[in-house]
Parts: C-alpha cells; structure tokens; sequence
C-alpha cells in the first residue's frame, strides 16, 4: 500500500525511463509450474473471509468449466451458422465448378505460351474470355461483422472440394498500397511465400508449374463496399486480362447490387460476368442460434428476463450484430461463472450421465459446493429436509426436468409463432416473465428513463396471447399439422406428449368425419354438417387453446421459484452493461461530477451540487463548466476556479493539505506569490486533463480566450 | 411509447446543445481577456506544477487498493480469451501496470506507453515474437512446421510476425503473451493504419491485451469487426482520479505562453526517439548556437556542408527530411540573417539548451 502512495505521486526513477520508452518489456513469464494450482491461488490477494471461499475452489477449475461450457456453445453455434449456409455454399460450389468448365472451354494454354509475362487474348470472343466469373454474395446486412465467419466458412467449403481459395479483405486495396498491395497478399496465400516484387505473371507461372490444372483459383473478397473503388477496379480488369491463363473466379461479398456499383468503375463492371447468391438475414440468424443455443440444445446455463429483453433490444436497436450477442453471452458465462461459486455444477449438470462429475475425484471439492449449494436461499425457500447428497442430486434432477418441460413448452408456442412473423428472441423474452399469464394483462416491460431504451418494451398485445389466439382461429388441417409436429417435439415428455395425442385422436376423427358425411348422405345435408363441422371445429381449437394455456400455467414457471435456479440462472443486467458498452462519455463525466461517490471522502459531499475546494481540481473545473455556454472564457474561468479554491473558510483546511509539500513550505516566507502561482498550477493541470480526457477543446488562433466545450449533458 | 423516450431524450440533448450555444453568443459581449490574468512568471509556474500535490491522496489509495481484490477476476477474464479496456477519470498506468506485475506473472508482459509521440509497432510486434519464442521453449516445443528458425525476427515482415503470434503452436490455450497498451487512444496510435494493425495483433490466439482509454470518444477509433472479433473488448470502469502527470507531460499549459512552452525535457524525449544522425544534426545546430548567442542563427549552407563532412547526412534531401521533423515538433525555427540567408535557431535559452545537449549525449 505504501508503495503505490509513492507511486500514484513520484514513480521511481527506474520506472521513469521506462515511462519515456515507447515501449518496454515489464517482465517476462515466469517458468511454468507442474501444480498449476497454487499459481492461481497467489494471485487471489485479497484477505477478507468471504473470498477464502473463491480460493477454495480453484481458478483453473473456473477456467475450466468455462472452455467445457463455451466450447460446447461455440461449437453448436458454429454448426447452426454452417447448416444455414450449406445451401447457398452448395450452389456456389456447383457454379464454380460450371464457371471453371467454360473457362476451360476456351482452352488450356500449352506451357510455354503459358509461362510468357503476358497475357493471353482469345480471338474467339466468347464471354469466359472476355469476362471474369464473379459471384456477387449479397448479404443484405448492413453491418459487415457477422459475414466475417460465413466468408472465413464459405472458403473453407471450397477449399474442401479442390479449389485454390485467397481471401482477401478490404483492408488490402487500399490506395496507399495500390494493387500492388492487394496482388501481394493474393501471392502470399496462393504461394505462401511472400514476394517483395508482386507481379500477376508470377501467379501464371506458379499456377502451370504446379500444374493445379484441374482445380479453379477463387478469390474471396469479403467486404467490397469497404475496399477503395479505384484500387478495386483496376485489380479486377487485370484479372481480367489473365483470366485464360490464371481461371481465377471472383466471389465479392456486397450489401446490395448498388453499393456495387457505386464501388466499381463503369469499366470494371463491364468486366464481371456475375452471378447474385443471397445470404440469410440476420433475423432468421439470430432465431436459430436462440433457439439452437437456449433452447434446443441445453447448455447449463439460462438467462433472466432482463439480460435477455436487454440482449433483444440491443440487437435490435443498437448494434444489429449477431456477433455481439454471441460476444454478450459468453461476457454472460464469465461474469456467471465469476459472480456465482456454485455455478461449476453446471459442467455436472451438464454430463447427462455423470451428475456427480463436477470436481471428478475431488471430493473436497463437491463437499464444498453440496454445502454451499444448502445455503442458497432458493433452497431454503423450498425448505425440504433431506439428507444432504440426495437432495443434491434431486435438486440437480429437478432443475434438469424443469429445463426440460420449459424448453418443450417453449418450442411448441414457437412453432405456433414461427408462420405468423413472431420471432424467436421476442417470444423468449416474453416467455421468461415471471407472471405469464396470470396478470391476465399482456406482458409489459419496465421502461426505466436512464437507460438508453434498451429496456424498453416490446409491443403490446403479448405474443402468448397472441399465439393462443392464433390457435383458437386456426383453421383444421394446419390445426392438423401443428398437433403433429407438438407430436414430434413433445416426445421427450410422455405427460404433455399423451396430451397432444389426445388431442391428435379428437382432429383426426374430426378432420374423417366431414368427409364421411359428404360420401355417405345425399347433398341437402351438406349444409348443416358444414355447420356442425364448424361448430365442432372450433369446439376443437377451444380444446386445444386451453390445452395451451392450461400447461404454460402449470409447467412454465418462472425458474427464479426452482431451487438451486442460483447455479445456472444469470440475470445481472447492470453488470452485463458495463461489461459490454462501456459508455466512457457518459462515465467519465459522471466520474467527474460526483467524484465524492468514488472518492468516498467525508469532505466533498457536503455542499450538495455545489463545488467545495476540497474536490479534485479537475473535478471543480469540470462542474463549472456546466455554467457555461459552448464557449468559455479563460478569464471567467479562472477567476471562479480562483474563488473556490482560495474559499475563506476551507483556507486552514487548504493549507494543512498543501503543507506536506516541502515547495509549499519553502515558499510560505511570500504567501501572496505562492498560492497565486500554485493555484494557477492547479489551473493549468486540470486544464490539461481535461484536454486528455477529451471534454474541452483548447483555444484556437481566432478565440484566443475561449475554450469550447465539447459534451453537453450526460 | 418508449419511442416517446427515445425522442425526448433527443430533445433534451439537442435542447442542451442550443441553451449552451445560447449562452455562449450572450456571455460573449462582456469577456475578458486572459491577459486580465496576472499570470505569474512562466518559471515560477512550471516549479509551482512540478511540485503540486495531489488533492484526496489517501482516497485515491483506498480506491487503487480497492481494485487489487478484482485482479484474480480480471486474470480469468484475460485466461477467457477477452481483452481489457480500462476507462475512467484519472490516470491508469500505475494500475495497470502494478496488475500487470502482481498478477500476470505466468506471462511475459510488454508495455507500450501510447501516450508518447512515436511509437514503432513494428519494433513492439518483434519483441512480442521473441517473447513468445522464448515462452515456447520453455513450455518445451521447440519444434514447429512454418517457421524457419535460421531468419531472425527483425527480417520478418510483419504478416510474417502476426502469422507467428497467431500460430496454433501449443494445444494449450494458454500461452500468451499479455500487451499492456497505456491510452491506445493516445496521439501515437490514433490513426487508422495503427488501431487496424493493433487490431489484428490483438486478435492474435497468442496475444492478450489489456488497454486504457482516457478520451471520452476513443471508442469511434474502431468499427465493430475490431470492437467484436479482434479487441473482443471487456470494458472496466476503474475511475482512478490519480493526476496525467506522465501522460500530461506533452501538452503545452494554457497559462504558460505558448511561443516558449518548449521545455528542456519535451525537447529531449522527442530527440531520444529520433535517429542518432538526426540527434547528431540536432547538436550541430545546438553547439553553433552555443558558440554563437549572438547570431541569428546556423545558415542552412553551413549546416548542410558541415554534417556532410561529418557524414551525418548524404545529401540534401537527407538534411531537409531531419529538419522537417525537427520543425514538425517545433525543435527549431528559421529566420533571415541580414545577409538574407536561411538560418536554423533553436528557440530555448542558452542555458536550457546547454541541458539539452547534455542530455542527448547521455
């Protein structure tokens, strides 16, 4: 502690030098050591009780759980992507092959024609000679972050089935480096060597002397919006040019056909033979990977009504990204993992064969945790009185079947939803509210003022709701359909699965018998059995309405009432936040404005909003700002900081403070000199760290007595 | 209804925005002037802020220290594959830095201090590929498909050393070596090309990063490619409200006037990272200057015939690119003789550059 006293005011001398280094080694690993363990436990400084605990159970068991989980995660997500994809990946692979042939078709080049630094021009203008084959992948998506990983996926694809695949980003045709610089990185993957003197002549030569003959080159080029237009066109005409001897084909990832051709050059156009391939939506993304990740496949851990409504509306509204909510989840699986010690039951949890695995052969370990786990006040809720390891397997059992029958149900309503434009996330959001149904008011979500609307609600009308009205109006052969497919999903769950064939005996006969009656009486009765079919029909759907409402009632609950909920259930929104967005603009004025809170010091608070001479300079500073207009005079601006600082009855207080300071003593001889230059020291420091922070810009030659504010409010 | 929030804040934004502009073309009329200001004497000035104390000092060690039990929390963070992004009011280094030293210790660590002038990456990215070569050997694999020991580092391009950073060398995931970068939003390391290659070390499987920002829009430095899959940043709000006192070395005080704001030790630190030849221009200028207080100068004539013989610079392209630097951090300044020659002066007192000269030979 005394050595960061020293530190925070006067760092060491040896620290000094390296402070003016660009850059320095602070130290280098120390090591490895067998029993990995004691590493992580030395780290964990802290000494208050409380933490013994965390210290207990390992750090590297904490590391572990969490690749066992996320990796899990990672690779569910990564198939769902893939399987969304296959489709598309599919029919570029076949249109490839097909470009491939008809460039071959204009024929193959002997060696020697084909090793000239030259290319070739085909006589017989046929359009694979002329053009280049280009497959424009649009993503329809306007942030380009989530196509990252179908391009790195799209080239593995071909890769797999025999092509010569570079992929090339924006960031390589950029007009500082020309084409050379992109002809660059295309060598140094096709080759994979790099060459200093990029030339496409090269790549002729590479290509006949290997003699990849039989396999076309493809290059991916991810983000073409992005890429510098001139740059851009000019490497497309070469290609061009090369095309009979090098049969690159083209795969560009673009938005929309017209940012291409805002891109291109009119001439660079004219060169591409193109082909559009549609990529999935990030909506229909997003709906699989909820439902692939929270629901289908059961990962050990669920997420709360806030972080989810949360997670939905910063998708939603703020960032549009597929990434960052993958990104939120695993932040979620840290910060569970963190915040919770008993939440490394969930890799027990989730071995479906071994409960017991948690901990393996430690049995310390699973003591700890078992008695750990008594303490949760979800148990002691429940209040059952159990020996100890069978009520932890039975509470283990219990959450698993609770997770089980909320998923089905869950599936089901979806699979309702699915057709009538409810999505996935939306609908999980809803389903996760504690009073489902039983307020008997549509669900609505709390709108708290300060935060950004990322909380705010869905719309009105409840997508329950609205799902059980969509059954009640459904007409029978859907009604058909549907019952079967809830077949299908409720397998799993005999109670609810017997249900649903009742329900399923009740439609059949009903869905027959119509077309009994029209066989078997005469048509003057079509009439009535049409009302009787009607009548029955909807008597049906009332059936199955109920029978919707009736087991979301019974076997929906909220998980928040399950004892031990506390090992896989995470619903800290705040923290999630922080963690995420960070939101430095707004923190870091509110760190200056209510420096009191961080500081805790028993001086500051007491004037209310108002600045005493005992907060931070910067601090003073930066709440006289808010008095002012964009523009602040220097002048003003001084003399009020002066007044603050220099207050009568804090003086005796300022001078205690300054006394430690041997300058401060030595200059006490002229009083009037000192505390003028310190406090435009003071001044001129804030000002400074001000400027560091980014909040005021200084005076400019036309204003030089103002300084400009650069943030108003918070 | 929540869109009725979502405009009102705007409103209130905007309101704000327009109530200060307002306020500004009001308060216009009766300004002062800063020269209304008896400002003291610039010396007495600068003594007076290199010995300012800091205000709460015992606070701002409670809430250092009060960090120190999050740090087992942040190594896991780190271990989990993230980056850390450290914000808030107050200087970071000493945090970061004593974080780095008591509980990163398994892995070797680099400082980069982005709040100087010039940085090389290139440099950084070569020691990262020598630490990460060493830590390799010690984990026992010496061995490894593509990379050809016999080159050294330094003749590597750098996608050769991202590739070697990004190697799947060890099954183990962790082996890293950890990037502390002090203000990434810092001058040195703002434009695009710096934060794009950062970017991609930082993605590195065999790199992590723990960063600081001090700007309150250092986040637009990056797209969300680089926010979400190459930083994959974990934002800590650690308010320090320890005093910029290393980072605030580099900007001019407002009260000081700004012709003489150059002091001995700016001078110096930019002079250190120039080339030997440049310094040794620079001492040329200096020591004439020295020998001759009362002249306006070395002429440009001079200069370059007498760094020519001592083989400082080939040719005169060389001279004007030492002097444009110089110029660009404001190490000299030109004027006519009344021969009306061009002549090279360095605009600090004799004894301040006496110092200088001084230092540089050190």
């Amino acid at each position: 502690m005394a050595q960061a006293a020293r530190s925070v005011t006067s760092p060491p001398t040896a620290a000094a030098e390296n402070n003016l280094q660009p850059f320095f080694v602070l130290h280098k690993a120390a090591p490895p050591r067998k029993p990995t363990g004691k590493t992580r436990r030395r780290i964990d400084l802290s000494p208050q009780k409380a933490d013994s605990t965390v210290q207990v159970l390992d750090d590297n068991f904490r590391f572990e759980s969490f690749n066992l989980l996320w990796c899990k995660i990672d690779c569910t997500m990564r198939n769902v992507l893939r399987e969304i994809n296959a489709c598309v990946f599919e029919e570029i692979d076949r249109w490839v092959r097909e470009s491939f042939e008809a460039i071959r078709a204009c024929g193959v080049p002997n060696l020697a024609r084909a090793t000239r630094p030259h290319p070739i021009f085909n006589r017989a203008e046929t359009a694979a000679s002329r053009q280049l084959f280009t497959a424009i992948l649009l993503t329809k998506n306007v942030e380009f972050v989530d196509d990252v990983l179908t391009f790195v996926d799209l080239g593995v694809h071909l890769r797999s089935s025999g092509c010569h695949v570079a992929q090339l980003t924006s960031l390589d045709f950029s007009a500082k480096n020309g084409v050379g610089g992109c002809l660059k990185t295309l060598l140094r993957q096709f080759l994979t060597v790099g060459i200093d003197a990029p030339d496409i002549s090269i790549l002729a030569s590479w290509y006949t002397e290997q003699g990849n003959y039989e396999s076309p080159l493809v290059v991916i080029i991810d983000d073409v919006q992005r890429c510098c237009g001139s740059v851009l066109s000019d490497f497309i005409i070469m290609l061009r040019e090369w095309v009979i001897k090098i049969p690159i084909i083209l795969i560009v990832g673009v938005a929309t056909l017209d940012a291409l051709r805002n891109t291109l050059a009119s001439n660079a156009l004219q060169c591409l033979f193109p082909r559009g391939f549609t990529l999935g939506t990030p909506a229909e993304r997003m709906d699989a990977i909820v439902e692939a990740v929270l629901l289908k496949h059961y990962h050990g851990f669920s997420i709360g009504k806030q972080v989810t409504t949360f997670l939905r509306n910063f998708f939603l509204r703020h960032d549009g990204t597929l990434t960052s909510f993958i990104r939120a989840l695993k932040i979620v699986m840290v910060q569970h993992l963190l915040v919770e010690p008993v939440s490394f039951a969930l890799v027990g949890l989730i071995n479906e064969e071994d409960t017991k695995s948690f901990g393996g052969e430690n049995t310390l370990l699973r003591e700890t945790m078992v008695k750990r786990c008594l303490d949760l006040p979800s148990f002691q809720r429940s209040s059952r009185s159990n020996r100890n390891g069978d009520i932890w397997d039975c509470g283990l059992s219990e959450l698993k079947r609770f997770r089980k029958l909320w998923v089905c149900m869950a599936m089901c309503l979806y699979e309702v939803g699915k057709n009538y434009k409810i999505t996935l996330l939306d609908l999980y959001c809803e389903m996760l509210e504690p009073q489902l149904l039983n307020s008997g008011t549509p669900c609505h979500f709390e709108l708290e003022k300060d935060d950004h609307s990322l909380f705010g609600g869905l719309q009105k009308g409840g997508f329950v709701n609205q799902i059980i009205q969509i059954v009640r109006g459904l007409p029978a052969v859907e009604l058909c359909e549907l019952l079967k497919s809830w077949e299908t999903l409720t397998r799993s769950i005999t109670k609810i699965n017997e249900k649903v064939k009742e329900l399923q005996s009740l439609t059949t006969f009903d869905e027959n018998r119509p077309r009994r009656d029209l066989t078997e009486t005469s048509k003057r009765h079509t009439a009535k059995s049409n009302v009787n079919g009607k009548r029955d029909g909807s008597t049906i759907n009332e059936k199955v309405a109920t029978f919707v409402d009736c087991t979301i009632r019974r076997y929906m609950q909220p998980i928040e009432s399950i004892p031990f909920n506390e090992i896989v259930f995470f619903d800290n929104v705040d923290k999630l936040r922080t963690a995420l967005i960070g939101d430095p603009r707004r923190r870091i004025q509110a760190d200056l404005l209510e420096s009191h809170k961080f500081l805790k010091c028993s001086c500051c608070s007491k004037n209310g909003s108002m600045p005493s001479p005992s907060m931070h300079d910067t601090s003073i500073l930066y709440t006289l700002t808010q008095e002012h207009g964009d523009l602040i005079n220097l002048h003003d601006w001084f003399q009020s900081f002066k007044s603050i600082i220099s207050h009568p009855g804090s003086k005796a207080k300022q001078r205690l403070r300054l006394s430690p300071s041997p300058k401060k003593r030595k200059g006490s001889i002229e009083p009037r000199n000192r505390s003028d230059a310190s406090i435009q020291a003071e001044f001129c420091r804030a000002i400074t760290e001000l400027q560091i922070i980014g909040l005021i810009r200084m005076p400019s030659k036309r204003r030089p007595d103002y300084l400009q504010r650069v943030a108003f409010g918070l | 209804m929540e869109s009725n929030d979502v405009e009102e804040e705007e409103f209130e934004f905007s309101r704000n925005y327009f109530l200060a502009k307002e306020l500004g073309t009001s308060s216009k009329k009766s300004a002062c002037k800063l020269s209304d200001i008896n400002i003291v004497d610039e010396q007495e000035l600068r003594d007076a802020y290199a010995n300012l104390g800091p205000k709460h000092e015992k606070e701002i060690n409670d809430l250092m220290n009060s960090y120190k039990k999050s740090y087992s929390e942040w190594v896991f963070i780190l271990r989990c594959g993230f980056g850390l992004l450290m914000y808030g009011f107050g200087s970071k280094k000493f945090l970061i830095e004593d974080f780095a030293s008591s509980a990163l210790t398994d892995y070797s660590v680099v400082v980069i201090n982005g709040y100087l002038q010039q940085i090389h990456l290139k440099q950084v990215v070569i020691t990262l590929a020598e630490l990460l070569w060493d830590q390799l050997k010690m984990h026992g694999k010496t061995t490894w498909e593509n990379v050809p020991k016999n080159q050294p580092f330094n003749t590597k391009s750098m996608d050769d050393l991202i590739a070697f950073l990004d190697g799947p060398h060890l099954e183990d995931k962790e082996c890293f070596v950890c990037v502390v970068v002090h203000n990434i939003d810092g001058p040195s390391l703002r434009d695009s090309d710096t934060q794009q290659y950062l970017a991609r070390i930082a993605a590195c499987s065999h790199i992590r990063v723990v960063a600081s920002i001090d700007h309150v829009n250092a986040p637009l430095l990056w797209d969300k490619k680089m926010v979400h899959t190459q930083f994959n940043w974990y934002w800590l709000h650690v308010p320090t409200f320890a005093p910029y006192n290393i980072e605030g070395t580099f900007f001019p005080l407002i009260l000081a006037h700004s012709g003489s704001a150059q002091t001995v030790k700016t001078a110096s630190i930019v002079l250190q990272s120039l080339t030997p030849n440049a310094q040794s221009v620079f001492k040329v200028v200096a020591e004439h200057q020295l020998a001759h207080p009362n002249e306006e100068g070395m002429p440009l004539n001079n200069l370059y015939t007498f760094c020519r013989e001592r083989f400082l610079v080939s040719s005169q392209i060389t001279l004007n690119a030492h002097l444009t630097e110089f110029k660009d951090h404001e190490l000299v300044k030109t004027r006519r003789n009344p021969d009306g020659q061009d002549c090279i002066y360095i605009p600090l007192t004799s004894e301040a550059l006496e110092k200088l000269v001084q230092e540089i030979i050190h």
